[in-house]
Formats: C-alpha cells, sequence, structure tokens
C-alpha cells in the first residue's frame, strides 16, 4: 500500500548507510522480511560449518527496495550479496554495478535455463537465481460443478476460457477477473503474456521499435480486456489489482483469475470452504501458453567489502537444498524441486508452467513503457477509446521512450 | 491594570454574566441537527475501521459487506498491542510531537508578534518567505535535507526529526498566530506600554492569555501535522529505537499482503488519544474576552 | 512609536531556523533541474523534455480541479461547522473532539479505508443504497470517468475540514462581546450576527486558512496516490504526482527537479497574488 511513499523514503536514507559495511571475516547480506525466518536458519547453518566466517543478516523491506539497492550500489557503501528480483539484474550489470559470478555457479545444467537467461549479459552471467515463479489461473472448483462443467478438464484455448467464464457468469458472479487498477505491474503480469502467446510482444527484440499496436498484439489485447467489456470480469475491474481479485474470489463472486501461487495459502485461511483448482493460462489455438517469469536472484555488488567470503557463502546459499528451503515459491534449481515441500498437488500446475516463464525484456525505460500501456489498458476498460486506437497511442509514446 | 480578561471563564460567553440582551443563537433543533450531521460524517468512516479491528480476516472482506462481525475478536488489539513495535512507536512518536510542537510554538509565538506588531523593511518579503517551506515538493527536498541532516549528525535522532518538523509546522503556525495576534486590540497593550510595561512583557501578559484559543489551535495543528507524518520520519529515522507510528502502520505490510485488521486496529490506536487530548484541552479552548475592555 | 528593528528581532529566530533548513534544498533541487545524470550542464532540456510529456498539460488542469474543488468545499463546510461548534450546547466539548477526528486518521488509513467503503463490490455505501432500494445498480465510484475526481474530492474535504473548522472556531471565540452587544441593539437576528460580526472578525483566519489549503493541495498526493495512484488513464493524475513518479517511479531525478522548479515558480505567483490582493488588513480588530 506504501509502495512508492517508501521509494522515495529509502532513496535518501541509503545514501549515508554505514551500517552497511563489513569488516574482514564478515559478509553482510540483505534480504526481505518475508524471507527473515528461512533466511536465519540458513544462516546459523552455515556459520556452523564456516566458523570463520560471520554473516551479518539485514531484513529489508519489499516496498521500495528497487530504490534502496539501486542508490547502495550507487553510493559505493553496499553490502555483499543482495537480494533483487531477476528484472533488476541486467540494469545493473549494464552499469558496471555487479560482478560477474560465473566461477560461483556450479550444476549449471540443474538450473531452468529461463531463469539463468534473465540474469545473463553479454555472455557473462551477473546473478545466481534462487527462486523463480509464475502465473497460472485459479479456479472455484465448486462453481464449476454448479453450471455442469467438469472441474478437471478446466478450459485450455482462448475460445474455451471465454465460453467456460460465460457460463459461470449469472448474477453476482464474475467468470473470469482481469485487473485493470493498482500498481501496473499488476497488470504487466496478466496481460502481457497474452500477446506474447499470440506471437507479438511489446517492443520488438532488439528493443528498438514499438510494436505494441501490431495486429496480434492488439487482438491479444482485445482479448484481454474484453472479459470485462462483456461483462465477464467484475464491475470493480478498474480499481481492482491481483489482490482485489483475490478476495473477490474467497468472497465466491469471482469464479477464477489469474495469480500465483502465494495467493492459496490466504484463500485456505480466508475461506476454508473454496475447492481451489489452478490451471495452465489458456492459449490461442494451436499456439503454446506464455507467462512471465518472476523471482529472485542473488547479486554481489562491485563495491562489496568481502567479495571473496561473500563467494563462499553464496555458493552455499545456492545449493539445491539451501534454494529449496529458502525460497517462497520455486527454487530455480531442478533438483531441489523434488524436495517434499514442493509435492503439495496444488503446485502441480503451478510447477507445469515454470518451462513457460519468460523474462520482461531489459529495456533502461522500462517502467515508463509499461506505464504508457497501462494507461492504454485503462482507456479501453473505460471505454474512451477501442483497443486498436489505444495501442496506437501506447505505441507512440513508447517509441518516444525507445528512441531516446 | 488589565480588566479585559476577568470574564473569560469556561465555556460561558460573558454575555451571560452581564445580564444584557438575549443571544439570537442558532435554536435548539437546528443545532441538534448540525450537530447529529457532523457527527455522523466524522465519525463513519472511522467507525467503520474500529468495526474491521476487531473481525477476523474471514469477515473483513465479505460480500456483501458485513456490519457487526459474528465472531468479534480482540486478536487484533493483542497483536498490536504485545507482538508488534507499535507501543515503542507510539513512544517516540509521542516525544517527537510533543518536542516539535513545543519548539514550533516557541519560535512561532515571537515570530507571529513581530509581523502582527510591527512593521519593517521588507515585512511582506519575510512574511511571504516565511511560507516558501511549505511549497516545495517533499519528493524534492527529501534528498538535499537528509544530506543537511548528516551534516549535523542528526539521522536517526529526535532532535533531527524535531529540526526537519519545523518546515511543516512553523510557516502555517506562523501565520495563523499572525492573524489570531492581529485580532486582540491594539489599545489593551498600548494601554499597558503607557502603564510601563515592556514589549516582552505585554506579550507574555496581555497578547498570549488572550489569545489562547489560537495558541492552542496551533498546537493541534502541530501536533496532529507532526504525529501523521510519514515521509520525512522514513527517511530521517531508520531505527525502530526512533521510528514513528505512520512508519509502524506500513510494517504490516509484506510483499502479497497486509494484515489490514492489524492496521486498523492500530489506527484506532494512533487516533483515539489525540481526540480524547483535544476533549481535556476544551477548557482552554473558550473565548469571551475583553467585555467592556475597550470602551472609554 | 515602534522601532522597526525590535520587530525583525522577534522574527528572526524562526527565520533563521527555516531558512537553514530550505536553503540547501531549493539550491539542490535548482541545481538538479539543469544538469543530467552525470552533473553535466544541460541548461533548459529538462524543462523542456518535462513539458512535452504527454501528461503534462493532464495533470495541470487536474490539480486545477482537485484544489478548487476541495478548497471550496473546505472553507464552506469548515466554517458553518465552526459557527455550529460556537454555540453553547450540552455535549459540545465532545462534539468538538469528534470534529477532530477525521484529520487526525493517519492519511493512507483513511484514504484506503474510504476506496475500500467506495468500493463497488466490497463497498458499504454502495450497499447501504442498494439495500433499502435508492438504487439499483451499484455505482462504480472509482471506476466511472465522471465520478472518480469528485469522489477524492470528497474525501479530500472530509479529511480536512476539521481543520478549517478548529482554525475558525479560535478566532470565534476571540470576537469581542460589546460587538454582539451592538449588533443585537441594533436588532440583528442570529444569521445577521454571522454576517455582520462573525464573518468579518474571521476574516484574516480564513484567508490564512485558505492560503494554506491551497498550498497543501498543491503538495498532496497521499489520498490520490493510495486510492488511484493517478488513474484511470490519468484522469486524476496531479502534478504533484507527476513530479513523484518522475523522480521515484522513473528515476529521472534531474526531471522531477525540473517539474519541481516550476510547480514551486507556480506556487510563489499565487502566494504572491494572494498576498497582494486580499491579505491588506489594519492593525486593529476593528
Amino acid at each position: 500500500m506504501t509502495k512508492s511513499l517508501l521509494i522515495l523514503a529509502t532513496t535518501a536514507s541509503a545514501l549515508a548507510f554505514s551500517s552497511v559495511v563489513s569488516l574482514a571475516g564478515e559478509v553482510t547480506w540483505w534480504t526481505p522480511n518475508f524471507n527473515e525466518p528461512r533466511a536465519r536458519e540458513l544462516v546459523e547453518k552455515f556459520q556452523a560449518a564456516n566458523p570463520d566466517i560471520t554473516v551479518n543478516l539485514e531484513i529489508t523491506t519489499s516496498d521500495g527496495l528497487p530504490q534502496r539497492v539501486l542508490t547502495a550500489l550507487q553510493s559505493g557503501a553496499a553490502p555483499d550479496i543482495i537480494d533483487v528480483q531477476h528484472g533488476w539484474v541486467n540494469g545493473y550489470a549494464q552499469n558496471g554495478l555487479v560482478i560477474p559470478l560465473d566461477d560461483v555457479l556450479q550444476d549449471r545444467e540443474d538450473y531452468i535455463p529461463a531463469a539463468l537467461d534473465y540474469v545473463t549479459w553479454d555472455g557473462k552471467l551477473w546473478g545466481i537465481p534462487y527462486r523463480i515463479e509464475t502465473h497460472a489461473v485459479i479456479y472455484n472448483r465448486g462453481h464449476f460443478t454448479e453450471v455442469g462443467l467438469d472441474p478437471d478438464s478446466p478450459p485450455e484455448t482462448w475460445a474455451e476460457l471465454v465460453d467456460v467464464a460465460t457460463k459461470l457468469t449469472k448474477e453476482g458472479r464474475s467468470g473470469f477477473a482481469i485487473t485493470g487498477g493498482g500498481e501496473v505491474g499488476n497488470t504487466i503480469f496478466r496481460s502481457l503474456p497474452f500477446i506474447w502467446m499470440n506471437g507479438s510482444s511489446m517492443i520488438s527484440d532488439d528493443m528498438t521499435k514499438a510494436t505494441v499496436n501490431e495486429p496480434a498484439a492488439v487482438e491479444a489485447v482485445t482479448f484481454y480486456t474484453d472479459f470485462f467489456r462483456k461483462g465477464l470480469s467484475p464491475a470493480s475491474t478498474l480499481e481492482n489489482d491481483g489482490t482485489a481479485n483475490r478476495r473477490l474470489f474467497i468472497a465466491e463472486t469471482v469464479s477464477m483469475y489469474q495469480s500465483g501461487q502465494f495467493d492459496i495459502a490466504s484463500i485456505r485461511e480466508e475461506n476454508p470452504d473454496i475447492d481451489i483448482g489452478v490451471m495452465r493460462i489458456p492459449h490461442p489455438e494451436g499456439k503454446d501458453t506464455a507467462a512471465i517469469l518472476g523471482g529472485w536472484s542473488f547479486v554481489v555488488p562491485s563495491d562489496a567489502q568481502n567479495p571473496d567470503e561473500a563467494k563462499i557463502f553464496l555458493q552455499f546459499l545456492a545449493e539445491a537444498e539451501s534454494q529449496g528451503t529458502l525460497t517462497d515459491t520455486f527454487p530455480a534449481r531442478k533438483s531441489a524441486m523434488e524436495l517434499p515441500r514442493f509435492n503439495d498437488p496444488i503446485l502441480q500446475v503451478f510447477k507445469e508452467m515454470l518451462p513457460y516463464g519468460r523474462p520482461v525484456p531489459a529495456e533502461k525505460n522500462w517502467v515508463q513503457i509499461s506505464q504508457a500501456y497501462f494507461n492504454g489498458i485503462q482507456s479501453i476498460l473505460l471505454g474512451d477509446m477501442e483497443p486498436q486506437e489505444a495501442m496506437d497511442v501506447a505505441a507512440e509514446e513508447i517509441q518516444a521512450l525507445l528512441d531516446e | 491594570m488589565n480588566s479585559g480578561t476577568q470574564n473569560a471563564v469556561a465555556g460561558f460567553p460573558a454575555l451571560k454574566e452581564e445580564g444584557g440582551l438575549k443571544a439570537p443563537g442558532l435554536g435548539k433543533p437546528l443545532i441538534f441537527v448540525g450537530s447529529v450531521l457532523v457527527v455522523l460524517v466524522c465519525l463513519f468512516p472511522f467507525w467503520w475501521m474500529a468495526l474491521s479491528s476487531i473481525k477476523t480476516l474471514r469477515e473483513l472482506y465479505t460480500i456483501p459487506p458485513i456490519w457487526w462481525p459474528e465472531s468479534p475478536t480482540l486478536g487484533n488489539y493483542y497483536k498490536v498491542l504485545f507482538e508488534s513495535n507499535i507501543p515503542r512507536y507510539f513512544l517516540n512518536s509521542v516525544v517527537i510531537s510533543v518536542g516539535s510542537t513545543g519548539l514550533a510554538l516557541v519560535l512561532a509565538i515571537f515570530a507571529s508578534y513581530g509581523f502582527a506588531r510591527f512593521d519593517f523593511k521588507g515585512k511582506p518579503l519575510l512574511q511571504a518567505c516565511v511560507l516558501i517551506g511549505q511549497l516545495l515538493p517533499t519528493a524534492a527536498i527529501i534528498v538535499p535535507l537528509f544530506v543537511t541532516l548528516r551534516v549535523l549528525g542528526l539521522v536517526n535522532t529526535y532532535w533531527g526529526l524535531i529540526l526537519v518538523y519545523m518546515i511543516i509546522t512553523l510557516p502555517l503556525s506562523v501565520w495563523m498566530l499572525t492573524s489570531y495576534f492581529k485580532a486582540i486590540p491594539v489599545e489593551l497593550e498600548e494601554a499597558a506600554i503607557i502603564d510601563g510595561a515592556s514589549r516582552l512583557g505585554v506579550l507574555f501578559r496581555v497578547t498570549l492569555p488572550l489569545s489562547i484559543p489560537g495558541i492552542v489551535a496551533v498546537i493541534v495543528y502541530a501536533f496532529v501535522t507532526t504525529w501523521n507524518e510519514f515521509i520525512f520520519a522514513l527517511c530521517f529515522a531508520t531505527d525502530s529505537s526512533v521510528k514513528t507510528l505512520p512508519i509502524g502502520l506500513a510494517e504490516f505490510s509484506t510483499e502479497f499482503n497486509t494484515d489490514w485488521g492489524a492496521v486498523m486496529a492500530a489506527s484506532v490506536i494512533m487516533t483515539l488519544p489525540i481526540a480524547l487530548l483535544f476533549l481535556s484541552m476544551q477548557r482552554l479552548f473558550v473565548g469571551g474576552l475583553t467585555a467592556g475592555a475597550t470602551k472609554g | 512609536m515602534y522601532r522597526p528593528s525590535t520587530g525583525l528581532l522577534f522574527v528572526l529566530p524562526a527565520l533563521i531556523v527555516l531558512a537553514m533548513l530550505i536553503a540547501y534544498p531549493v539550491a539542490y533541487t535548482g541545481l538538479l533541474s539543469v544538469t543530467d545524470g552525470q552533473g553535466n550542464f544541460v541548461g533548459m532540456s529538462n524543462f523542456a523534455k518535462v513539458l512535452s510529456a504527454r501528461a503534462t498539460p493532464q495533470a495541470f488542469w487536474n490539480t486545477v480541479y482537485w484544489v478548487v474543488g476541495s478548497i471550496v468545499f473546505q472553507v464552506i463546510l469548515g466554517t458553518a461547522t465552526a459557527v455550529l461548534l460556537n454555540q453553547t450546547f450540552a455535549g459540545r466539548a465532545i462534539v468538538r473532539s469528534i470534529t477532530l477526528i477525521p484529520w487526525v486518521v493517519p492519511g493512507i488509513v483513511a484514504a484506503t479505508t474510504w476506496a475500500w467503503m467506495f468500493h463497488t463490490e466490497f463497498g458499504i455505501i454502495n450497499y447501504m443504497l442498494t439495500g433499502p432500494g435508492i438504487i439499483d445498480q451499484p455505482i462504480g465510484w472509482l471506476t466511472n470517468r465522471d465520478t472518480v475526481m469528485p469522489v477524492l474530492i470528497a474525501i479530500n474535504v472530509w479529511k480536512l475540514f476539521p481543520f478549517v473548522a478548529i482554525m475558525v472556531l479560535a478566532g470565534l471565540q476571540s470576537i469581542p462581546n460589546d460587538l454582539y452587544e451592538a449588533a443585537r441593539v441594533d436588532g440583528a437576528n442570529f444569521w445577521e450576527e454571522v454576517r455582520y460580526v462573525m464573518l468579518p472578525q474571521v476574516r484574516p483566519v480564513i484567508v490564512a486558512v485558505t492560503l494554506l489549503l491551497v498550498i497543501w493541495g498543491l503538495n498532496s498526493i497521499t489520498i490520490i496516490y493510495a486510492i488511484t495512484r493517478g488513474g484511470p488513464a490519468n484522469r486524476t493524475l496531479i502534478t504533484p504526482i507527476q513530479i513523484f513518479r518522475i523522480a521515484f517511479e522513473n528515476v529521472q531525478f534531474n526531471q522531477a527537479a525540473a517539474l519541481s522548479v516550476m510547480f514551486f515558480a507556480v506556487a510563489i505567483a499565487i502566494v504572491f497574488v494572494y498576498i497582494k490582493a486580499l491579505a491588506s488588513q489594519p492593525r486593529e480588530a476593528r
């Protein structure tokens, strides 16, 4: 709720961090608050096996983190290891803020290739991924049965999704909820994969041209926004983000919606009566599904005080067992995936979606590009413009950003 | 020497004691309707917040919304009071708000008196300059302010925040107090001077007592503003020994979830004390001054 | 009779403190606005970039709408409430304290609570309106392009009218009673009292308060940011939020500084006009 208000704060505060500098034999590790208990466990384990290295654990908040990290990296007062999201890594690499980690990586074949690709640039590896995740579609099996659909064979194509959503929609219930409000990322994560599935993208692969208004992309955007325009998504779509949709799902006024596995725990706690089903994100006929690969990597700043000890600790953290312990969702290593905690049947489909995860383009103005796109989506949902027109406007703005 | 203040007694306009003409007033029915409206408008969202603070997660987001929870719980309050940092932050907030309010009040009283009663070169310009701090967008001044504090060695200290809060409390306090001082008849002060009082004496013995409602208003303003201030506190107080309540609120949010029950409970805890404090200050918030003091 | 330098002495402490605190930020922002990310001087190019952004004119007009809309109602409701609270009646102290509450509730929490109450489906407001059949369909308060800004303005009014009420009430409390007496001798009724005694006496307070409301309105981002982030489709984007976005989401400090400088200039102009046109007051109370 206070994500960006915190951003501006921490930018300044990081400027003078003195607690960040480590002494010899000490490794400072920044990890976010949701990792805290498991991180402490790992630290203890490591220190028991390596008595000459002390790990200094600092807990960061997820709000405002990108700015705090950026400022720490640029100010020269950086820790030794930082947890960052995959998408931030190449930006740091391009600016010489982190060191390559090819020598730390072991068992390259054990990693999900897309995860490594995300943090590879100029032929070198700049981060060690430890956590990956994607969205899928969560649905209410009870609702399916109610309208005579088989909950064990959920829709697989776009046409089937629309069909099922229509059947599920009635007074007081929406078949498939999309997002139209909240932070921009919510809608990027949910609508961009549809564009990818249809063979297009927001910007060209060489990042010189805006392609969001090409026919295949517009078709995908139309598909996404039509859920609202045809009444299959709730009336409140423009004020809803992923969390709001989860709440609507919990209140049983929504039958299907896209989200990640982190929602499952909340749903089970707040409405245990719901029989939760998970399906892969439906794809156009004859094409594959796609999703944005989310997740976290470790990076070592160029200004780290103790890079050598940091690398030793990093190798420990990158072990399959450590990754399996630390991650909130899935580890980035296939062998770690075998651990018991990932065997919950409800996670099965999320696992299946992983190979289809793709990184977002590593363009320096990506934040503004996504904002321009998001404004376009909102204009469509508001009824101000048709998809083609909205995407033309967005493409113009995106092109200007690419040309900068 | 000064006959004006004797009738400024708690709550009763001096009029009644004088046995003067009957005050038209607003009329009971209108007062009643007006008060009910005001109370409803002001209290309704807060009532909703308080209700939410005793609901379990299950009952918070229902369709249709529930008024009174089936299983009310004090668990949120327990969590906030005993399992979070809120009590410590409460203490910090009190220290910082009291400190800021005090400092702002002292500085503002003098400055306002200067602006209200004196004429000097560049006065309009200086008055306008006082406002400048409030015009700067916060996003623009955070970083340089941080550097300033760092140079002074005041990051993560009570004094650091108190000082920085002068930017948001002082300008308004000066402006408001200047208006309140101007409303006091100058003749009273002139009379005191003729009787031999110094300017400072006049300030403390004549002007201030007569402008107590204004002083109270400024105290309330400074206190409330610093109590709820979020952005500066976030930047300049990163240690829990100095962090304030608004930051405590933000700490209930994690990556994908906000503990709304706890946030609502914490908000109730943040809001009620101030309202109660104001209630206890009502005695001072009265007027009825200078009846007959300026005659003749 | 008064020696100018005494006045200056009174004013100096406050001025020094303020100067110390804002001198550097003002200089820093100014410098940032004419340099680029690497520190090279680039003249007005940051200003040009910001002005040419698609969102800038829209944000400007939204800001005008937001500020004017909020202030009108904040002042009217606040003053009316102050007049009410100035009356003597049982329970007055409690009503006054309750009036304070919207102002005291933390901004973020107030914003999200209102957003929740106005939510098309979870919201208690739609529930209360559709239940007894006052309206048949729930209203998309925050999703409809015509209602979203008025709703945000209403929340802003709710949040700040207590401030106006308390400040004006303090002013009302200082009105000397012989003024009331004089009016009554002339046979004034209550409304005439309000018009000829109360309002003129609190005019300086209302002027100062309004000025502050303008400044706050120009600087306020909490309510809008927490609820709509400036959307949908920039419909509620106001300039302060644009500055915020540029600085902290796009990490373009130089452009944000340029926008801040322009914003600052406009704000100063407003204050200047205000002071010249309205604040000429005599030193005496009458």
